[in-house]
């Protein structure tokens, strides 16, 4: 196996890593490699056998395997390079990758350019602080999904999800129909963290409780988890006293947020954005390391996989044009999140080609004006932090920006 | 006269309305819908509400202890825990192909169940 002269390393082989390859060979990267820590190719789409996958980007409503299938097919097609079972330990701000795995050992690779796909994982009980015995029975919903959908074993009879992320709802669902009770979904916020598509086909569908404005106080058991104590919770996200009750289970999800995966991100010199957790990027996903790109979850937790591979796809094309030594523009003006706005990438663009804008908000909010500088302005019947914002900017707006940094904001509406 | 809780899915809004229904089962009025699909949305979701259903079954002969499948079409959502039932009881052999058919007509409905993975041994 040739490792020498690769032109474009991506680490992962999600739904990121796959299409920023694919895309890389496109645009004419001659050596493309992946490398992956897990058997197979797909990252986490293996487990996420519930439908819902390429509604976008295929036009069809796929589940996980079948997505990941389509583009593992490509990368194979295409001739790119994959290094499976094979774990990255770090990447140097040269560009210098030393990974190691079962056959070769250590091995040092130097490619022309990177794409930074590691994807994201998920926030676990360490960094929930929940008060109460540490007893077997406590894990995160994609680790119970794991279990249940590629292991082949049922976590427990009892359940109690903390959190209404997609992940947990999406939980709820399966462990019902294997026969499991799930006797609540508790979210501390006044609303759901995940899609309405879930809340409706998870949850209402099968009957399960779904608690609002409801948290865990603590955790009950010495071996095994026996029960959960929850309680309502006011404005300040505090427990109000006497609203406590007792739920026995054994087994309690968590489904409380991911987290990108930047280890090696950080080991590179890469900036990282501490409103997204991930990298700094430009619009071409360009990080502050020349050379190295990001894509995907790694950059900021997208709600869709159908974004997660388009986003990566950028940074495939630019990771190309790079090892290519073609000229990338150095112009930039600089996105800042202002109103209501938790955090915008890219966080800088050109300003001289198309570009699509995602942002999060902070808070729900009715009927309201989402704005860009003073170059557009849309209005919008609601915005949720569950559910992501898209603007596409043409190149003949972005030329009448004057602002830099450019804000983007939610503006209260004018009520008549 | 009955009333039925939807919500409404084609948006963030998460429009929550209220189907009132007369005794031959028909809709006689929607409420707290805002928009026209949102209004068609609601109605087809009363009259016929579907879903595509996703589960793992057994595998025999294969490192893979489990095999992803799903129904090609949607089913009625009142059948899904019928279904899975009949599912429990399947088991693939390697090899398998994505888009093989594991079992036809379930529970005579028409809709295949159909593998969303390739299995090897």
């Amino acid at each position: 196996m040739k490792l020498s002269d690769i032109d474009v390393a991506v680490i992962g082989s999600g739904p990121a890593g796959m299409a920023a390859s694919i895309r890389a060979k496109e645009e004419g990267a001659e050596h493309v490699l992946i490398l992956e820590r897990q058997e197979q190719l797909g990252g986490l789409l293996h487990q996420c056998v519930h439908n819902g996958f390429g509604l976008f980007y295929f036009e069809q409503d796929l589940t996980g395997p079948e997505y990941g299938h389509r583009f593992a097919e490509k990368v194979k097609d295409l001739g790119i390079q994959v290094l499976l079972e094979t774990m990255v330990t770090q990447i140097s701000p040269d560009r210098q990758i030393t990974a190691v795995n079962n056959h070769e050992g250590v091995l040092r690779l130097k490619p022309k350019s990177i794409v930074l796909a590691m994807g994201c994982r998920e926030r676990s009980r360490g960094q929930l602080n929940v008060p109460g015995t540490r007893p077997a029975g406590i894990f995160t919903a994609g680790t119970a999904q794991r279990f249940v959908n590629v292991e082949g074993w049922i976590p427990g009879r009892k359940v109690v999800i903390l959190g209404s992320g997609d992940i947990g709802m999406i939980m709820a669902r399966r462990l019902t129909l294997e026969g499991v009770e799930v006797k609540a979904v508790v979210e501390i916020l006044p609303y759901i963290g995940g899609l309405t598509r879930n809340e409706v086909q998870c949850l209402h569908d099968f009957h399960i409780p779904l608690l609002l404005e409801h948290t865990v106080t603590e955790i009950h058991g010495q071996q095994r988890l026996e029960a959960v104590t929850i309680a309502r919770v006011n404005k300040d996200k505090k427990p109000v006293n006497g609203t406590e009750r007792m739920i026995e289970c054994d087994t309690l999800l968590l489904s409380v947020g991911l987290i990108p995966e930047n280890e090696l991100s950080r080991m590179a010199g890469v900036a990282l954005d501490p409103l997204t957790g991930g990298p700094v990027v430009d619009q071409w996903r360009e990080t502050n390391v020349s050379g190295i790109f990001a894509g995907g979850n790694v950059v900021h937790v997208h709600d869709l996989v159908d974004e997660v591979s388009w986003e990566a796809e950028i940074a495939g094309a630019s990771a190309a044009r790079f090892a290519k030594k073609e000229e990338t523009e150095k112009e930039k003006k600089m996105l800042k999140p202002g109103r209501n706005i938790r955090y915008v990438v890219p966080q800088s663009i050109s300003a001289q080609h198309d570009v699509t804008l995602y942002a999060r908000v902070k808070d729900m909010e009715e009927n309201v004006t989402l704005k860009v500088g003073d170059i557009f302005s849309k209005s919008l019947r609601v915005v949720k932090p569950g559910e992501m914002l898209k603007i596409d900017l043409s190149p003949s707006q972005l030329q009448q920006l004057k602002d830099d940094p450019v804000e983007l904001s939610i503006e209260g509406s004018k009520r008549r | 006269m009955v009333e039925e809780k939807i919500v409404c899915i084609g948006c963030p809004l998460g429009c929550r309305t209220t189907l009132r229904i007369d005794h031959h089962g028909d809709v006689v009025k929607i409420t707290g819908y805002k928009c026209k699909e949102g209004r068609q949305y609601v109605l087809e979701e009363y009259r016929n509400p579907v879903r595509i259903l996703t589960a793992t079954i057994r595998t025999e002969k294969s490192r893979r202890p489990l095999l992803p499948v799903r129904t090609n079409r949607p089913i009625l959502k009142s059948r899904l825990k019928e279904a899975t039932l009949i599912l429990v009881r399947l088991k693939a052999k390697p090899p398998v192909k994505v888009g093989q058919v594991i079992l036809p007509n379930l529970l005579k409905s028409g809709v295949d169940v159909i593998a969303t993975d390739d299995l090897f041994e």
